[in-house]
């Protein structure tokens, strides 16, 4: 039973990083492959910034800085791009994460770092043990999600940014603005990735490294999701995360990667639509 | 002052990136399959040499066959893990077939991981057999391997040019410019791309891998990770998706201009600012050719212009029909 908490608290963290990225892939259409640095990026920088400033200051910091980060990306990089095509940016994105790679590696080296942040002691809640840190995380990965489909529901913003998504151009003419929708996302985007990040390094460790491990579970994520779909992202970050962690009591916990990614495949090829998406996606079949 | 020894290797290495990049080029470009997994195969590959060569009585136990022997077979399981890889991924289209190659090199690395001991697990093999290398002074093995490798890219060049002015070739880039035509002319699609997929999986066993050994030296599982798939993606890109000579430039560019870097000297307080400068380089390469000049250096187009010593033989003959996949191609 401990385990399928343990894998409720990584899906819930993993959904807030692929709510993120899923948002990015269908406004912008193209897959980010720089999200999982920009996760390692937001938690360096809020460990950092956090010994700094404490974490009430340091850690909504670090947010906010990374979405900055992810704006100036997009305005700089990617949006000279845009007619290109998907694949362009695709690379281009790679390009982005092997910078943001070199410049963790500069300004936080690269060993393997830890919050200075006590979890407490874990007490006996119905079957599971739990300390009361792992509950406030898993609180905040709550209303972050909840708080982003709120925003995509019922704002304006998420309106014109659900309009964006289904049809980009129709959009346009239809009055929307475009490119500050664009920067809307890629702020929301980036700084997803940094909540992520933090609780990433919370839960365990941070490092420049991590970056490149993230990005596969964000991948497999959002497509067992299906992309374009966020609540069924969501559900299939929780499903990855409990199949993950659940799987550590029948087998090794060295194959649990193992795990997630056979998961993905049986799932691709029995649902290349992925599993919690209703309309098939023309798009897709290139 | 620069060690003759260090620039042969620096070759050595942007020869082994030369060929498997061309390796996913022929895949990727020609194909249409873009696989994000090259890594695993070089690793299969890779593992499957050393495994087949080294000694029955090593650290690692193998088989103790000799190097040839060790190539062919590293090729013939290459081939068959790629079909197996193939067999559900290609069945996918666009982005999914991307992201799952991706899984099923990262599965294949966990298990290398894994099965501590067949493979040694994170500790790697130390020990691997190269060709000549008793012949030789240790001093000058460097630029024997040099030469080796540099002949093993002629050859893999040689293939890839051949398929590429074949009716094969010809028939794979139809097939990823307009499916539903190519289907409708004739050609069986999936079998297709299931049989260039696994010849793919053929020469990185038969070549990439075991060159790559030889330069390594020693096997550890983290070399194969997805820094080394998107290193190969990022010569191809910068070389032109789709070009002929694009990526044998490429690699040799991006190895040349990373590796330039270590000839820098610095205190050694600094040293671990030299090794971000090399994710740096392939990082800024990347977003710069992509930015102005998004087909790559050399263009799928240029490479297949029909100026009349460029296309040879079949395509030739069969003009008419192969004008629209020869002028229409789009990288």
């Amino acid at each position: 039973m401990q385990n399928l908490f343990f894998g409720l608290l990584t899906g819930a963290v993993l959904a807030v990083a692929t709510s993120g990225f899923a948002l990015l892939r269908n406004t912008e259409r193209f897959l980010h492959t720089a999200h999982g640095q920009f996760m390692a990026l937001g938690g360096l920088l809020g460990l950092t910034l956090a010994q700094q400033f404490g974490p009430w200051l340091g850690l909504p910091a670090a947010v906010l800085i990374t979405a900055a980060i992810g704006v100036v990306c997009g305005k700089l990089l990617f949006d000279p791009i845009k007619a290109q095509g998907a694949n362009v940016m695709l690379f281009t994105s790679v390009g982005l994460a092997f910078l943001t790679y070199a410049v963790m590696l500069v300004v936080f080296g690269s060993d393997i770092k830890v919050f200075d942040v006590q979890l407490g002691s874990a007490r006996q809640i119905g079957p599971f043990m739990i300390a009361p840190g792992e509950i406030v995380l898993l609180l905040i990965a709550a209303a972050v999600t909840a708080g982003l489909w709120l925003l995509l529901s019922r704002s304006s913003v998420g309106r014109s940014i659900r309009a964006v998504s289904s049809n980009r151009e129709l959009a346009q003419i239809r009055g929307v603005p475009t490119n500050q929708i664009s920067s809307v996302v890629w702020a929301l985007s980036s700084g997803l990735a940094a909540i992520a990040g933090i609780m990433m390094g919370i839960l365990g460790s941070t490092s420049a490294e991590a970056g490149w491990t993230y990005i596969l579970l964000v991948l497999a994520a959002a497509v067992l999701g299906g992309v374009s779909n966020i609540l069924g992202v969501i559900a299939a970050a929780m499903l990855l995360g409990v199949v993950m962690d659940l799987s550590s009591l029948v087998v090794d916990t060295a194959f649990r990667p193992v795990i997630a990614f056979a998961l993905l495949i049986a799932v691709l090829v029995v649902r290349p639509q992925g599993l919690f998406s209703f309309a098939s996606r023309k798009e897709a079949v290139a | 002052m620069i060690s003759m020894s260090f620039l042969a290797t620096v070759a050595t290495l942007a020869l082994v990136y030369a060929m498997a990049t061309q390796l996913l080029n022929l895949e990727a470009g020609w194909g249409g399959m873009w696989d994000l997994g090259v890594a695993g195969l070089i690793a299969v590959g890779a593992y499957s040499y050393v495994l087949l060569t080294s000694a029955p009585d090593a650290m690692v136990p193998g088989l103790g066959l000799p190097i040839l022997g060790g190539m062919i077979g590293a090729g013939i399981i290459t081939a068959l893990v790629a079909a197996l890889i193939g067999w559900p991924a290609l069945r996918l289209r666009g982005e999914y077939f991307l992201i799952s190659t991706f899984a099923f090199a990262e599965i294949i690395r966990q298990l290398i991981i894994i099965g501590k001991d067949v493979t040694g697990g994170t500790f790697g093999i130390t020990f691997v057999k190269r060709p000549f290398e008793q012949a030789f002074r240790f001093d000058a093995y460097p630029f024997v391997l040099l030469g080796i490798t540099a002949v093993l890219t002629v050859v893999v060049y040689l293939i890839c040019s051949r398929v590429a002015g074949s009716v094969y070739g010809m028939t794979m880039r139809a097939a990823r410019d307009n499916e539903p035509l190519a289907m409708a002319t004739g050609t069986s699609v999936k079998s297709l791309r299931m049989s260039t997929y696994s010849f793919v999986g053929l020469l990185i066993g038969i070549f990439v891998g075991p060159a790559f050994v030889w330069f390594l030296g020693a096997l550890v599982p983290s070399t194969f990770g997805a820094t080394l798939t998107f290193t190969i993606w990022a010569a191809l890109v910068i070389g032109g998706l789709g070009s002929r000579i694009g990526p044998v430039v490429g690699a040799l560019l991006l190895t040349g201009v990373s590796e330039a870097v270590r000839l820098i000297e610095v205190a050694p307080q600094q040293a671990h600012l030299l090794s971000a400068v090399q994710p740096a380089l392939v990082g800024i390469l990347l977003i710069v050719v992509l930015r102005f000049r998004p087909g790559g250096l050399f263009t799928e187009q240029k490479s297949f212009a029909r100026t009349g010593t460029d296309v040879k033989g079949e395509l030739k003959r069969m003009r008419p029909v192969g004008m629209a996949a020869v002028n229409g191609g789009e990288a």
